[in-house]
């Protein structure tokens, strides 16, 4: 019996090595459906430990019939070009997380996206998690889409004992009273406020929004229009403006040009007093691996100058037409599982996220762990205006000129109403 | 004879069907595209002439993006690869320590671009850079200089990410240089030439050639180039650093606008293959040498 030659090996792992890939490259493993799942929720972003614990549920919950298996994109922005890329080649994940994207859109116009309607409909528990407003960020023409776990409400945290080193008792009432504090703030040495421009500068938008709807009706109504075509407004050019002063006087000299990432961490490590954020950002508050131990103390919570809060569901998770039934079967009860009750509980309990569902309470434990969520909450109840935040309702290719321009705005090399004119001329480009 | 046309026939077939199927037929899609309204968003496809053209000739991001690529294409060309050619020189000459300054250039060349990126997003950044530090270190002021965001810095510094790594053209001319017959330089120096002399009259006229392939290379990678600027500036402050691949994509990923992309994509290769047809024309690069 002679052994395994040379010629003979060669071609034997070549073999092995090619039944070992298409192996690999099927669907199933051990009769199980395989959900392949990319996210940016993972490393260092603040849903990751969520979306860990959900993913390690399922696939316990479905143990032998489904498994998801998650494909790590750090970086919002590089999913968002990920999945657009995608979307043009035809060659989509099962499921797509919305988020604060508006991807439910170019994703129907390519006729990719499995219409939910009737499985919602007919699954009473389901359907009893959709809020009014949820329905509407999810539905086109009376179909369901998608489903949504976060609501999005928005204002902003600032550092207790950076304001009371600079004097300053109470979060400001308006924008005057702010700009007040900002100055108050630099004259004790301290950078007021935590920036970006960057990867469609989050932090600097949201700023730049609530003084949109805080500066009249007009305002207001902007805010709340879907779409806009026209930024040539009174109300944009005097926020563009005071984005300017901002990101000229009183933020960091890494906020041009830098990312959500780079503000978070100045505010993080205490190099700034305020940064603009969602409640889902209070986990990195208590998190020593990005901040010192106790900060989370130190942190306020407050609703925009002028009575104003970004309230709004954020655009859920669907599912992608597949040509395998199973697959489509898996994914519609994944996004099902992903925006249970029990998941956005699991989501507010371990990130302190706002559920999108009002069924969904404030659990004892919640509480106890996010105090500084509850007083949000409480604060936000008694907010006198309200509207999505500014990059959900402007058309996607807008969010590139608004962070390649930013920083010319910040150097003088445009003004505020030629800031605004690149925006009104990009969202041309879009009809 | 007929008997070796067929073999000629034979053995280039598989190279000119998998030449048309991978690249003659997507150039053939990406120039029929750009004459139609092609869209994500839109429900159809519908042939629009040359609206597309016409948009791109009026498009002022189109002439930034242009004018940045050309100047990409000449310093690269010129200043890049003279600075090659000049090390190449050198190197011929067998200096001491010659066989490891040229593995030490080379280094830059094999680490990918996106790391080069993120090495000089560092070295640029204004708070804790390398750059304000070395300026602050010598005594010019406590400097917060935002290199890669500010407008009149911004396209020097993402120029320099990648103008001084000329290790490829170092090594293909030194390479050349060194299979020279060393009789020819030899008899220079028994008649009294300088070094200098030398390199200027015999080396440089015989590496003519493959400088200026080398040139054809720097104006293909500058064509192509892409990540460096992604990672660094991402085409701002406003257009000041965008070049055309960069402009494609931006009008693909944000306008899903693929038609125009592709309109874009066509202008791409009509300035290669005149950057191409030029540098070829001056250097002679496919003609023989006698």
């Amino acid at each position: 019996m002679k052994g395994i030659t040379g010629k003979r090996f060669v071609p034997l792992c070549i073999a092995g090595l090619c039944i070992a890939l298409f192996a690999a490259c099927g669907g199933k493993k051990s009769g199980a459906v395989i959900i392949n799942y990319p996210t940016f929720q993972c490393g260092v972003n603040t849903a990751a430990p969520v979306v860990e614990q959900l993913i390690a549920e399922f696939n316990q919950q479905y143990a032998g019939k489904y498994e998801i298996r998650k494909e790590d994109v750090p970086g919002d922005q590089n999913y968002v070009d990920k999945i657009r890329v995608q979307l043009g080649t035809g060659d989509v994940p099962p499921v797509i997380y919305g988020g604060g994207y508006n991807l439910l859109d170019p994703a129907l116009a390519r006729d990719v996206v499995v219409d939910l309607t009737a499985v919602i409909n007919g699954d009473s528990e389901w359907k009893a998690l959709y809020s009014d407003t949820a329905l509407t960020v999810n539905s086109r023409d009376g179909k369901i889409y998608a489903s949504s776990s976060e609501g999005s409400v928005i204002g902003y945290f600032y550092n207790k004992e950076l304001f009371a080193k600079a004097g300053i008792t109470a979060p400001a009432a308006s924008w005057d009273e702010f700009f007040r504090q900002c100055d108050t703030l630099k004259a004790a040495g301290i950078t007021p406020l935590a920036l970006d421009t960057a990867d469609s500068a989050w932090i600097s938008m949201l700023w730049m929004g609530a003084i949109i709807a805080t500066e009249n009706t007009a305002g207001l109504a902007f805010m709340q229009q879907m779409t806009p075509n026209n930024y040539n407004t009174p109300e944009m050019i005097k926020a563009a403006a005071l984005i300017q002063n901002m990101l000229r006087n009183y933020t960091t000299v890494d906020a041009v040009g830098g990312a959500y990432e780079h503000a978070a961490n100045n505010f993080l490590s205490g190099n700034a007093a305020m940064i603009a954020n969602g409640p889902w950002m209070m986990g990195d508050f208590s998190d020593t691996t990005k901040t010192s131990a106790g900060f989370a103390d130190k942190v306020g919570a407050a609703v925009y100058p002028g009575g104003f809060v970004y309230d709004a569901p954020i655009q859920g998770y669907f599912v992608t037409k597949q040509k395998d039934p199973a697959l489509q079967e898996a994914s519609i009860a994944m996004v099902k599982f992903f925006t249970s009750a029990h998941a956005q509980q699991v989501a507010l309990e371990i990130q302190g996220m706002v559920p999108s569902s009002p069924g969904v309470p404030i659990s004892d434990q919640a509480k106890q762990k996010w105090p500084l969520l509850v007083n949000f909450l409480d604060q936000a109840n008694n907010a006198q205006f309200r509207s999505d935040n500014l990059q959900a309702t402007m058309y996607p290719n807008l969010l590139d000129i608004v962070s390649q321009e930013l920083p010319r705005l910040a150097a003088g090399s445009i003004t505020p109403e030629q800031f605004c004119q690149l925006l009104t001329e990009g969202a041309a480009k879009n009809n | 004879m007929k008997i070796k046309k067929r073999w000629l026939v034979l053995f280039l077939a598989p190279s000119v069907i998998l030449f048309m199927l991978i690249y003659a037929a997507p150039l053939i899609m990406v120039f029929a595209s750009s004459l139609t309204d092609w869209r994500l968003m839109s429900p159809g496809i519908h042939f629009t002439g040359f609206a597309n053209y016409i948009r791109l000739f009026k498009d002022p991001d189109f002439y930034m993006a242009l004018k940045n690529t050309l100047i990409w294409i000449l310093i690269h060309c010129i200043a890049h690869v003279s600075l090659g050619v000049f090390l190449a020189l050198i190197l011929y000459k067998r200096p001491w320590g010659w066989k490891a300054i040229r593995t030490v250039y080379m280094v830059p060349n094999i680490i990918s671009n996106a790391a080069i990126g993120m090495i000089f997003v560092n070295v640029f950044n204004p708070r804790f850079g390398v750059l304000n530090s070395l300026i602050r270190l010598l005594g010019f002021g406590d400097i917060n200089k935002n290199w890669l965001m500010d407008a009149a810095t911004a396209f020097p510094s993402v120029t320099m990410t990648w103008f001084l790594f000329a290790g490829y053209t170092t090594i293909i001319v030194l390479a050349q240089a060194l299979s020279i017959d060393e009789s020819m330089l030899e008899a220079a120096r028994v008649d009294g030439a300088s070094n200098f002399q030398i390199d200027r009259l015999i080396m440089l006229p015989l590496l003519k050639k493959i400088i200026g392939t080398t040139m054809v290379m720097a104006a293909s990678y500058m064509l192509q180039m892409f990540d460096l600027i992604y990672v660094t500036t991402n085409g701002g402050p406003g257009k000041m650093t965008t070049n055309l691949p960069l402009l494609l994509y931006g009008v693909y990923r944000s306008e899903y606008n693929y038609a125009y992309a592709n309109t874009i994509g066509v202008c791409i290769i009509v300035v290669g293959l005149f950057s191409m047809t030029l540098i070829n024309r001056s250097f002679k690069v496919n003609e023989a040498d006698y």
